[in-house]
């Protein structure tokens, strides 16, 4: 190789001659001098200044820091597993009851809610209105930020505002009152108390929208302290109730209709089944599950004096009930209602409705006489589900007129919507210098309070409850609030002057009081967390044992008060979904159609068939109802059933929350609007109402009926009520449907239940045999209560579609399960009617007849038994559901809205949004199976008996509903099948149902029943 | 001339033509400009399909649901229109082929239009099964074409499956036996146009017709053979139609009656459909002379005879449903007649089996006014006899809870009013450009009942 030489090339002559002025230049960056300002900033001062902005903003936009157990997801925790979900426990907080309940979340956000199975009051069941409660959540019109005057104002300046109002009245010595409704909250409850002990004059007014202060003020006087007994249902014998919707909305149904259930298990031999019988004037859920229901009237409910007197007579106590009237049920009714009372001493319970405080102590007294005190109605842990005090609500509404009050607090409560006497109400809170509402919506009161203080929705704050004495549960944010609320032991925190979080507050007050009343933890974080989990614990906290019961409170009430001849009494009544109208802004709840009437977004007045024929009206006419000096206007609905003497409203419409409904449903040529005239969902019926005599009476004692001559469709889905067809269109004694069959409890003791016999052998060859699993259901009817917690809970887990009134008066619901309700009328008096519920689903039949018909295999029938619908194959010929002898099929007659994207993070990412112009049905969630049948493969287990449950059976209140395995003889279903109750709905067309029912079952001696299989 | 006719037999063609008149009056409407008649109903049915348009493509694009169809009730208006319209359809192929093959010589007069109407009615009939769909753009599906979604096919066992073939059958024999039978016809036409478009036109449709010997020995044969091959679609399609309903177990469906109870009521409105329109056609065109009274006593006697069969079939379901003990059979027959939609029932019972009986008159049968208002009633009884038999059979079926009630939207109604644009519009353009009697087999029935006479006429 040669030596390497390094010549230097030139690039040009200058640096070939290496000039120096060239040099000098071409060291240099920028031949020409940059002209920099020496006073303005420098270049890199802006970019500096412009960073440190920037990251200033950042930060500055990062506020309010979210709640530490609410954070989003930044790094994946390890538990969370995309298209898995995950269970948290919490409890209900949308009505006074409290219940346990399990928040199912997918990705982080929840998408259902079932019942928490843990839970030793509701144990599973959660109702119609709290599954729905999770739409709530994703809802875009909740107030999301603080109201002053009615504009959006921030946390700092109502704050400021607040707490200067707040110390001028402490000096000033004004009175401060927080109206409430039952706070079950213990923690809330101590922040209230420590929030008023600040001021001289200061009160907590307890506003049960529906009321049982009777109850509370009953025993007051009876036993020396306020409060709601726990009535235990479940040890029960011999249940009577007087105007107590136990199953239906009173108190706590879900609790009670569990506990209902086990009293009739039918267990055993003699089956297990208490007697029930509800004396009534309209027809209630409860009333339609009583083996004896008697209609009396309001105004008659003196008969439990009658009832007080035969039991004293038996008693030997002297009581004395002189010029008792007559009762308007035969003696020997009320003789034999006594004497199974009487033989059930101890076992037995007598329930009361009322808001008359004098039946309420008769009603004591009988259960006093009956020794079913520390029996069945526990006074040592009561209930608070019902803290209400409606002689206070009468003296803080006299206040409030008088212009007394300095400062209102209204916490999760809406007077100006739930009392009667709005214009009054209004204008005497108008004239409060302080109103302060905290609710989760922008509601009837909220509309006129000074300061609105938004608190999140309870499935993103955390919050306790105490439903029963002892007996508590938390309540965890599975979602960060999606606005500026704040919740409402934070907002009093606040105003108090320690601002905390809920949870330190709720942690602080469960380590003072709750901790050190439990055995089972030493440790209070390890208790906490222990709660945190299981969502509930029990304590051994219980109140004194009461004095002894002070006899001579008790009064006979004899008046006995039925309206003149013309003249009507008025029930005002809750609904099952929508209660005291705070639900009013769900959709879900409003197009749930009522257990009874089946009408859906909609009030009407009820009134008997016997009455409407006399007056000549027909279902849908608008009847004006006339009471003291107020009126509203309604359509009518014929309610067979009801006194003849009876008129009766729900309660919960007319809200200011349903005003948003103005475009639900399909908008087409013929649609109609689902809103009223005025603008909203139904006519509130609050201001028939009457506060007086320190109680809130849902009763009216005389009521005018005229007609207006005008008529308003209702929604019905039901439009056919009996399970008889019109006799003159049927062969004679089989105008009677078998759909719904009977038997009586002597039958069953009788008939010691024969096994079903092996069906018989078919002409045709079994070509396609189910040998792995088969699917199948049972439906205790006599454990349905219509309560339609089923058909919300499908709904949520199914994404059904709501359609809209227009659309549910067309009977285009998309309901997948649906509860058939039937009258009978056989073997009944007059005007009495028996009623059946029948929850109505796809039978997932072996020989389906949709499947034959469908032209394009749209619905197929899998290895497992099932029905499915193949929804991207179904071109929407209806043949199916032409054929579908059931008519469980649900057709997509539009393409429903599903514009709202927040509301869309409800759907479950598991099912099919469905498209316009396809057929849909029950798929025995099979979401579900395919998730248990992967969890247990996971694991390498067989797949467990009751591993699969079904939306509509999670959480079932009464346990109606079994799902499983019918090819494994061992599950829980094969043995129901094995029941003699069991049949299967229209069996002779041999379509192969995999849903079986079991019969009905009346206490009642037998022969009373029809309908025999 | 003098006509000399047959001591026992009337001639099927009236005013003793000749057959260059023959070729002239049937030829006559379509080398002249169109009427100020035709104008104003071409107008109004051209108008009625319009507003047809108009509901199917919003109903299309909004959905279904603007039908008052629910979830208990899913057919309605539209398959019982689609059943009418087939029903319809059934007249043009029983006259041309069945009364063909009987040898039935009035036919010729009549077979043209008829198989035209059933053309257009089964075009009529077609839409709905279309449109009924919820996704009517996957209307396709029903086809068994090779796929790649697993080679997914169709529901052999699904009677629409069957529908769907035996429909498009029939549609195509109907049209390849009408358009055989034009031939001829057509090269009439093309031979009497001057040059020009309109010659080469028909010169094209007419295959090169030359009148030869062979040419008419070959399409003689022809015609015979798809006569035979028609005919036993005529009993097919309405068969196959009503299987729709006999293979449900809906009761009032499942009923093995069904497919000659069809049958039977096809032929009885189809013919009470001819006889409507033959009656306006003879009078507008003046064709009074070939389509004369015989025919329509003869297909007034049609009529009465399907009426019997209809009524037969009426009274052995409502026997069948008494008898079977079944009481959802029981129900939904007493149901029609006594429940709340029996004002359609009775609509049915009149139209189709009482007034009908009137036609065992001969004044009656002779009398063209009172002819056609019958025709018309049939017509709407038969329309009424699908309504029942979809509508009352669903709406309250097994469970009382599902029981509802049906009434139609106006779109519904636009689209009704729509098909019968279709289907007039259609018949007003083929009266304008097609010969609407069939010249070469009118002429071989001309000496029907007349005296032969030698040598040329």
């Amino acid at each position: 190789m040669s030596e390497e030489t390094a010549n230097s090339y030139w690039k040009s002559l200058e640096e070939c001659t290496a000039d120096s002025e060239f040099l000098e230049t071409a060291s240099r960056e920028f031949t020409e001098p940059i002209a920099v300002d020496p006073h303005g900033p420098s270049r890199r001062d802006f970019l500096a200044l412009t960073g440190f902005a920037l990251a200033g903003l950042t930060v500055a936009g990062c506020t309010p820091a979210p709640e530490r157990q609410a954070l989003p997801f930044v790094t994946q925790p390890e538990e969370i597993v995309p298209g898995r979900s995950l269970h948290y426990a919490s409890t209900c907080q949308e009505c006074s009851a409290g219940c346990g309940m399990l928040v199912k979340c997918r990705d982080g956000r929840p998408i259902k809610l079932e019942g928490n199975p843990e839970h030793a009051m509701s144990r599973g069941g959660l109702c119609a209105v709290g599954q729905a409660s999770v739409l709530g959540l994703y809802d875009r019109l909740r107030v999301q930020r603080p109201l002053k005057d009615g504009r959006e104002s921030t946390w700092r300046e109502v704050d400021d505002d607040i707490r200067t109002q707040l110390d001028e009245i402490r000096r000033h010595g004004g009175a401060v009152r927080v109206l409430s409704g039952t706070i079950l909250s213990p923690t809330l409850r101590d922040q209230i108390r420590r929030f008023l002990s600040r001021f001289a004059d200061a009160r907590h007014v307890v506003h049960d929208p529906l009321s049982a202060s009777a109850i509370l003020t009953a025993h007051e006087r009876t036993h020396g302290i306020r409060l709601l007994p726990h009535y235990r249902l479940e040890r029960a014998e011999v249940v009577v109730g007087f105007d107590a919707d136990f199953l239906g909305t009173w108190i706590s149904p879900v609790e009670f209709a569990r506990a209902y259930q086990e009293g009739r298990s039918l267990d055993g031999n003699p089956p297990r089944c208490s007697w029930h019988a509800q004396f009534e004037g309209r027809l209630s859920v409860t009333g339609a599950k009583a083996d004896e229901r008697l209609r009396v009237l309001p105004g008659e409910m003196g008969i439990l004096s009658h009832l007080a007197s035969r039991l004293a007579r038996r008693a030997g106590v002297s009581w004395d009930a002189p010029g008792l009237e007559d009762a308007s049920i035969p003696g020997s009714v009320l003789d034999r209602v006594a004497d199974r009372l009487w033989q059930a001493r101890g076992r037995g319970l007598v329930l009361c409705g009322s808001q008359d405080v004098d039946q309420q102590l008769v009603c004591n007294f009988v259960n006093h006489l009956l020794g079913n005190y520390g029996a069945t109605i526990d006074l040592e842990k009561p209930s608070l589900q019902k803290q209400g005090n409606d002689a206070e609500v009468e003296r803080l509404v006299q206040e409030l007129k008088d212009g007394r009050v300095a400062a209102l607090l209204v916490l999760d409560s809406n007077p100006v919507y739930t009392l009667p006497g709005v214009q009054e109400l209004t204008a005497a809170l108008q004239r409060v210098p302080l109103l302060i509402d905290c609710s989760e919506r922008f509601d009837e009161t909220a509309a006129v309070a000074k300061y609105v203080c938004p608190r999140p929705h309870a499935l993103a704050s955390w919050n306790d409850a105490e439903p029963i004495r002892g007996l508590f549960s938390l309540a965890q944010p599975t979602f960060a609030p999606l606005g500026h609320e704040r919740t409402i032991l934070e907002s009093l925190a606040t105003w108090s002057g320690g601002g905390r979080s809920a949870r330190q507050l709720i942690q602080e007050f469960w380590q003072a009081n709750i901790f050190p009343q439990q055995t089972r933890e030493n440790q209070f974080q390890r208790f906490w967390d222990q709660a945190v989990h299981d969502g509930v614990i029990e304590t051994s906290i219980h109140e004194e044992l009461p004095r002894s019961f002070a006899m001579d409170q008790i009064r006979p009430v004899i008046r006995s008060e039925r309206p003149a001849e013309a003249s009507f009494a008025l029930a005002l009544y809750p609904k099952v979904g929508l209660l005291d109208g705070r639900h009013a802004y769900n959709p879900w709840l409003q197009e749930l159609p009522d257990p009874i009437t089946k009408v859906a977004w909609d009030n009407y007045v009820c009134l008997s068939p016997t009455a409407a024929n006399r007056l000549g009206i027909r279902e849908g006419d608008v009847v004006r109802v006339e009471v003291g000096g107020a009126s509203v206007e309604l359509p009518a609905y014929l309610q067979p059933g009801q006194h003849d003497q009876l008129l009766a409203i729900p309660l919960g419409y007319g809200s200011k929350l349903s005003e948003r409904f103005g475009n639900i449903g399909p908008n087409w040529l013929e649609a109609r609007l689902t809103l009223n005239e005025n603008g909203q969902v139904g006519i509130n019926a609050a201001p028939l109402l009457i506060l007086a005599g320190n109680s809130l009476q849902y009763q009216r004692l005389s009521a005018r009926l005229t007609r207006t001559g005008r008529s308003h469709p209702l929604a019905s889905t039901q439009t056919h009520q009996s399970i008889s067809v019109p006799a003159h269109l049927a062969p004679a004694g089989e105008a009677r449907r078998p759909m719904i069959q009977e038997t009586t409890v002597a039958g069953l003791a009788r008939g010691h239940r024969p096994e079903h016999p092996e069906p018989q052998a078919d002409l045709w060859p079994n070509d396609h045999p189910v040998t792995g699993h088969r699917w199948g259901m049972v439906i205790d009817l006599n454990a349905c209560n219509g309560c339609s917690a089923c058909v919300v809970g499908c709904q949520v887990e199914n994404n059904v579609p709501v359609v809209g009134k227009d659309e549910v008066r067309r009977q285009r619901e998309m309901h997948w399960l649906r509860i058939d309700r039937y009258y009978s009328e056989e073997g009944r008096t007059s005007g009495d009617v028996d009623v059946a519920f029948q929850p109505m689903l796809c039978q997932h039949c072996g020989n389906a007849p949709c499947e034959t018909v469908c032209p394009v295999l749209a619905t197929v029938h899998s290895s497992e038994g099932l029905n499915q619908q193949v929804y991207n194959r179904c071109v929407g010929t209806r043949y199916c559901a032409n054929n579908c002898p059931y008519k469980v099929r649900r057709f997509n007659w539009f393409a429903y809205s599903r514009d709202d994207a927040l509301q869309n993070l409800v759907l479950n990412p598991d099912v099919t949004v469905r498209s316009r112009g396809v057929m849909e049905k029950c798929s025995f969630c099979i979401q579900r199976i395919q998730e248990a049948k992967l969890e247990s493969r996971r694991l390498g287990l067989p797949l467990a008996d009751g591993a699969v449950q079904t939306a509509c059976q999670q959480s079932c209140p009464a346990r109606a509903i079994h799902f499983g395995d019918l090819n494994d003889p061992n599950t829980e279903v094969s043995r129901l099948v094995r029941d003699g109750r069991r049949y299967q709905v229209l069996a002779e067309l041999n379509a192969q149902p995999a849903v079986n029912y079991l019969k009905l079952v009346r206490n009642r001696p037998e022969g009373e029943v029809r309908g025999h299989g | 001339m003098v006509e000399v006719c047959s001591p026992l037999r009337e001639p099927l063609v009236k005013g003793n033509k000749t057959l260059a008149q023959i070729t002239l009056d049937v030829c006559r409407p379509l080398e002249r400009r169109p009427t100020n008649l035709w104008w104003s109903a071409f107008l109004v049915s051209s108008t009625m399909l319009l507003l047809g348009i108009v509901a199917v493509t919003y109903q299309i694009m909004t959905g279904i649901g603007v039908w008052g169809l629910n979830r208990t009730v899913g057919w309605a208006f539209d398959i019982t229109n689609f059943v009418f319209w087939v029903g319809i359809g059934h007249a043009g192929t029983l006259i041309s082929a069945i009364l063909f093959l009987f040898r039935q010589k009035w036919r010729t007069a009549v077979n043209r239009s008829a198989e035209a109407m059933t053309l257009f009615a089964v075009i009529c009939a077609g839409l709905f099964p279309v449109i009924h769909m919820g996704r009517p753009w996957l209307a396709f599906w029903m086809l068994p074409y090779p796929n790649d979604r697993g080679s997914l096919w169709v529901n052999f066992r699904s009677p629409l499956i069957w529908d769907f073939f035996a429909i498009s059958t029939y549609f195509l024999i109907s049209l390849i036996f009408w358009y055989i039978g034009l031939i001829p016809d057509l090269a009439t036409v093309r031979d009497r146009a001057p040059p020009g478009k309109r010659k080469s036109l028909f010169g094209f449709f007419s295959l090169g017709w030359n009148g030869s010997c062979r040419t008419w020995h070959r399409y003689e044969l022809v015609y015979l053979l798809l006569a035979g091959l028609a005919t036993p679609l005529v009993v097919s399609v309405h068969s196959i139609v009503s299987t729709d309903f006999a293979t449900a177990i809906l009761p009032g469906w499942h009923a093995t009656i069904f497919p000659p109870y069809f049958v039977a009521g096809a032929i009885f409105s189809g013919m009470s459909m001819v006889l409507c329109l033959m009656i306006i056609a003879r009078k507008v065109m003046h064709l009074e002379d070939y389509i004369t009274i015989l025919h329509i006593d003869a297909m007034c006697k049609m009529v009465l005879a399907t009426s019997c069969l209809v009524a037969l079939a009426y009274g052995i379901e409502f026997f069948t449903a008494m008898y079977s003990g079944n009481p959802y059979e029981y129900f939904v027959f007493m149901n029609r007649a006594l429940g709340p939609l029996a004002w359609g029932y009775w609509i049915m019972v009149g139209c189709n089996v009482v007034v009908p009986q009137l036609l065992w008159f001969k004044k009656i049968r002779t009398n063209v006014l009172a002819v056609f208002a019958l025709s018309l009633l049939v017509n709407i009884g038969m329309w009424f006899e699908r309504f029942i038999i979809i509508v009352t059979s669903l709406y309250r079926d097994f469970l009382p809870s599902s029981w509802s009630s049906y009434t139609p939207t106006l779109v519904e109604l636009a689209t009704l009013v729509g098909s019968f644009g279709l289907f007039f519009t259609c018949f007003l353009l083929f009266c304008r450009f097609l010969p609407m009697i069939a010249i070469a087999e009118i002429k071989g029935v001309n000496r029907y009942a007349r005296q032969p006479k030698g040598g040329h006429e």
